[in-house]
């Protein structure tokens, strides 16, 4: 211990003391130098570029590209909105600034900070940071008369979108919001506070309807307040679209559709535009350009029919006795059906020791494949399929377009599913039996397909066998994908079917017949879930709206030259015919006789009903 | 113990006036970066209180730190130093993320910062080794020395924290060449060092890289990264030779130039008190860090020495490298200068670092005690 204490004298060690006296001597020369040459030999040309510095600049935003329907008539517009901002530099008092700023709004002064905190770092010096999006004109008038008093306070101007048809076209168009930092990682242009397409066609279309911003300069005043103002750049506005889509016929769908939750796809069978592309339930695209409070996106979010679902791209179905024309296709295909040739039913088939019921109980009795598309015998489907086995009817499935996405480039696009041998293996750990055959033939089991696929395929049967790209804008050119793998008297069958099927008496698709206009279609029931017996015997208003089976419909129509097909399906609606049906005899009668069919009172009301019928069943689900 | 009154006649008046003259310019200067002129009710005063309150607490700190006898450090060195590396490692373990950097212990009241403490602790661990040291160093004496601080460097710059690192580093650096090297270690770190350099930049992250490009060329990005160094050199230049007087810098004043309180602090004063003004500000700080070689030089005992040198380095490199930055001579690193910047624990550390040396001057004649 006594060590530590008793040092010898020893002084530091010179070379130390030398060293440091010459960092001294080296810092203080290095300095001394700098600081004349700026100071000095600069300073007069630094003294200019002081005053010159009371000049700033700042980008003015451009407005988006207007979005037009068909016929030219607007759909999305830009109107003027007005934003509260903070220019930090200029702000002696931020704290005291936001809690003004929330007293001028209303809003909750936390919120505000912690909006505050989060984005100051991303915004350039002597931008604004903005904190309210969204003025209304009782508090701009506020914030104006006392701006003066408030140096570092920006009132923005910018265009906000508004969609003129709020959820009409919600699922086509889709919405702007506020760039988040992945929009932002994506596109270096954008800045924090700007407006980016989400969904939708804005969202497709980004960079052809954003435009360029545009550059202003101004003289500023000791506070940071303007005084002069010069445009150096004007902003130039984004591209203007226009829509396939007619806004008359979506406007129809959708108040066919009501408060059903449902799609319908109506698509020009010779150039692949879409006229109608509607989903409901719906929501409005307007509630984002303003910002989504949580209580809103909470009831979206919740809605047991959830309204953010696109039903037509994005919901998967199986699809029924729609499929019956697909097997019958593949087995002209592979020529295991003479079309000619008949087929006894007697109201069930055998299979092992499983028997497969025909929907009508007593049986078609002597069908070929007209009369068993036209009637829609599940016998005759049964063994068409037994024969085909699911491999030729996948790879006829496919081969038609189905379980692979439409590439309608609208975002979240889902393919459905067409099994096979292997993905039953992979998906279930089992192989393929028999019965699969027999099901997958009446469209039931696994098979599962989007609106939007189902009327690709029907428009290649109207327009005697092109697939063809569906297309959303009207400027977009024809693209065949592919063509039906049939010869055109084969696809002339099929067509003929369908129209049979509405002209036949004892057609399913009598209620879509058209004065003029031939008319084809085909209905189908997606079984939701197999009715155990207790169920069977109910009838349909008493059954639970979640056992109700989905009701499809797929059509053709074709006068003068002008050819459509048009897919409508709707959840839990029972029937095609009565659940489907109306809604594309309205679209028909919309296209061939211009005619507006209003939907009647009475099927709103069961609409109602029905939804308030799941709403209920939701309530009780959580209640348990 | 009473008081001998040697203690008092013998303390390093000079240091202890100049720091104190040093932090009453910065808060002076402070009172001018706060935007006074404003309209009433709207300055930044809060800055310069609050700063009036931590100098307050700092002369406070300096006297305790004068009050015991500095050679007590000496047995304290190496419990210290394991002290410093625990607190460092339980970071990683218990540490609070701020700002995507796990720096901080939270002590209930306060939020407290290891790496502070480890400023400290490489001081005296530092100045114990080295007092001890006879010979200048050999390469296996400079790896032992190294190796202490390389283990505080290494925690702190996982945390991440580059720049306190790189200081304790520097730090200890300087008191290494303070002691001396033999001729051989110098020869090959000359020739080593400047080749190992430019394999460094593969260890920077990328805005690290950026800032180093962006001091190379500012005009690059005149709105972001390079926004500082330019609007700081026409603060400074357009100060001419006698300033536009205190108050008037129309840059600072019209909050052109960011970070105008901290790091940036010299910019407003040499705006105001043009070339005169920043020179005498210059020669200030000369004298202060004279003023260690001096008790460097007299200190009885060369623990004593050493950790005036290393206090020494402490301010010599915040002012190197805060003030070359801001001359536009350097690349933007965060780093405040002594008594300028404003900053509370700074300050605190600052005085508290001053007490220790003039602890050292004080005790210059005092002999063995019983």
């Amino acid at each position: 211990m006594s060590d530590l204490y008793n040092e010898s004298e020893q002084q530091a060690p010179r070379s130390g003391l030398i060293l440091l006296q010459a960092l001294i001597l080296g810092l203080f020369c290095l300095f001394a130098v700098r600081l004349w040459y700026l100071q000095i030999h600069r300073g007069e040309a630094y003294q200019a570029q002081a005053l010159e510095n009371q000049l700033r600049q700042e980008s003015i935003p451009s407005p988006r590209g207007l979005i037009r329907d068909r016929n030219g008539d607007l759909l999305a517009v830009n109107e003027p909105a007005y934003a509260l901002g903070i220019i930090r530099e200029d702000c002696p008092d931020v704290d005291r600034l936001v809690h003004q700023i929330a007293v001028w709004t209303g809003k909750d002064y936390f919120e505000l900070k912690t909006l505050y905190n989060k984005n100051r770092k991303r915004v350039k010096p002597f931008e604004p940071l903005i904190v309210v999006p969204d003025l209304t004109f009782a508090q701009l008038a506020l914030v104006e008369t006392n701006k003066l008093r408030w140096p570092g306070l920006e009132i923005q101007f910018r265009p906000r979108r508004l969609y003129r048809y709020g959820d009409l076209f919600a699922h086509v168009l889709g919405y702007v919001a506020e760039a988040d930092e992945e929009d932002m990682s994506k596109r270096p242009n954008l800045a924090l506070g700007d407006y980016v397409g989400k969904q939708g066609i804005e969202l497709m279309l980004e960079d052809r309807m954003r435009g360029i911003k545009g550059l202003t300069q101004y003289q500023v005043d000791v506070n940071g307040r303007r005084l002069k103002e010069r445009i150096l750049k004007h902003p130039q506005a984004g591209h203007e679209i226009s829509l396939s889509i007619d806004l008359g016929l979506q406007k129809l769908c959708m108040d066919w559709l009501s408060e059903e939750a449902g799609g319908v796809a109506v698509m020009d069978a010779d150039t692949g535009q879409l006229w109608a592309l509607a989903t409901a339930p719906s929501y409005d695209s307007n509630d984002f350009s303003s910002g989504l409070t949580s209580k809103q996106w909470a009831k979206l979010r919740d809605d047991p029919l959830h309204p953010m679902q696109n039903r037509v791209i994005q919901s998967v179905y199986p699809p029924g006795s729609l499929f019956k024309h697909v097997v019958a296709g593949a087995g002209l295909r592979y020529g295991m059906i003479d079309p000619r040739e008949t087929v006894f039913c007697p109201g069930f088939v055998k299979l092992g020791r499983r028997v497969f019921r025909c929907w009508r109980a007593g049986g078609h009795g002597k069908v070929d494949m007209n009369r068993a598309l036209v009637e829609s015998c599940d016998v005759y489907f049964y063994k068409l399929g037994k024969k085909l086995t699911v491999d030729r009817m996948s790879e006829f499935a496919k081969a038609v377009g189905f379980g692979e996405k439409t590439d309608i480039r609208l975002p979240h696009e889902k393919a459905g599913n067409i099994p096979t041998r292997e993905w039953k293996i992979k998906r279930f750990g089992e192989s393929w039996q028999g019965g699969d055959n027999l099901n997958m033939a009446i469209g039931q089991g696994f098979t599962l397909v989007t609106p939007l696929q189902v009327v690709r395929f029907f428009a290649g049967i109207a327009n005697g066998g092109k697939l063809l790209k569906p297309l959303l804008l009207k400027d977009e050119k024809t693209v065949v994908q592919a063509d039906i793998p049939l010869r055109p008297d084969q696809i002339g069958l099929l067509r003929q079917a369908l129209v049979d099927t509405v002209e036949d008496p004892h057609g399913t698709c009598r209620r879509i017949r058209t004065k003029g206009v031939t008319v084809g279609g085909k209905t189908g029931t997606a079984q939701v879930v197999r009715l155990t017996d207790e169920l069977k015997a109910l009838k349909d208003d008493q059954i639970p709206y979640r056992f109700r089976d989905h009701a499809w419909m797929a059509a053709i129509a074709e006068k003068d030259g002008r050819r459509f097909a048009i897919a409508c399906l709707v959840e839990h609606g029972l029937h095609g015919g009565s659940g489907a049906g109306p809604i594309i005899k309205a679209v028909i009668d919309y296209l061939f006789l211009d005619k507006v069919t209003p939907n009647p009172e009475e099927r709103k009301a069961k609409a109602r009903a029905v939804r308030a019928l799941s709403l209920k069943h939701k309530e009780k689900r959580h209640a348990d | 113990m009473p008081i001998d009154r040697r203690l008092l006649l013998y303390i390093n008046w000079p240091l202890f006036g100049l720091a104190v003259i040093l932090f009453l310019i910065g808060v002076l200067n402070l009172y001018s970066a706060s935007g006074t002129r404003l309209e009433e009710g709207m300055n930044m005063a809060p800055f310069y209180h609050r700063q009036l309150l931590w100098g307050a607490m700092g002369l406070f700190g300096m006297l305790v730190f004068m009050f015991f006898d500095y050679r007590h450090l000496k047995t304290m060195a190496w419990p210290l130093f394991w002290t410093t590396v625990v607190l460092l490692v339980a970071v990683f373990f218990a540490g609070k993320t701020i700002y995507g950097a796990r720096r901080w212990l939270d002590l209930g009241f306060m939020n407290f910062q290891p790496s502070e403490l480890a400023k400290i602790a490489v001081l005296i661990v530092g100045a114990r080794i080295l007092s001890r040291e006879r010979e200048p160093l050999n390469f296996i004496r400079l790896a032992y020395v190294l190796g202490v601080g390389l283990i505080l460097a290494g925690l702190i710059i996982k945390q991440p924290d580059l720049g306190s690192g790189l200081s304790i580093l520097m730090i200890l650096g300087g008191m290494i060449l303070f002691r001396g090297v033999t001729a051989k270690v110098f020869k090959t770190c000359l020739v080593a060092i400047p080749c190992l350099l430019p394999l460094s930049w593969f260890f920077l992250h990328d805005y690290q890289k950026q800032r180093i490009m962006t001091f190379l060329d500012p005009t690059t990005d005149p709105l972001g990264a390079g926004y500082h160094i330019i609007q700081s050199e026409i603060a400074i230049g357009s100060g001419g030779f006698w300033g536009k007087g205190f108050l008037e810098g129309t840059q600072s004043q019209l909050r052109f130039l960011p970070e105008r309180h901290t790091d940036f602090a010299v910019a407003v004063f040499g705006e105001e008190w043009g070339f005169v003004g920043t020179m005498v500000l210059l020669i200030l700080f000369c004298v202060f860090l004279y003023q260690m070689v001096v008790i460097a030089r007299d200190a009885r005992g060369l623990f004593g020495s050493y950790l005036a040198a290393g206090v020494f380095f402490y301010f010599f490199w915040q002012i190197l490298i805060n003030t070359g930055m801001v001359l536009g001579l350097m690349p933007v690193v965060g780093i405040p200068l002594p008594f300028i910047s404003y900053g509370g624990s700074a300050t605190l550390v600052n005085f508290c670092l001053v007490g220790l040396v003039l602890n050292v001057s004080m005790r210059r004649f005092l002999f063995k005690q019983a």
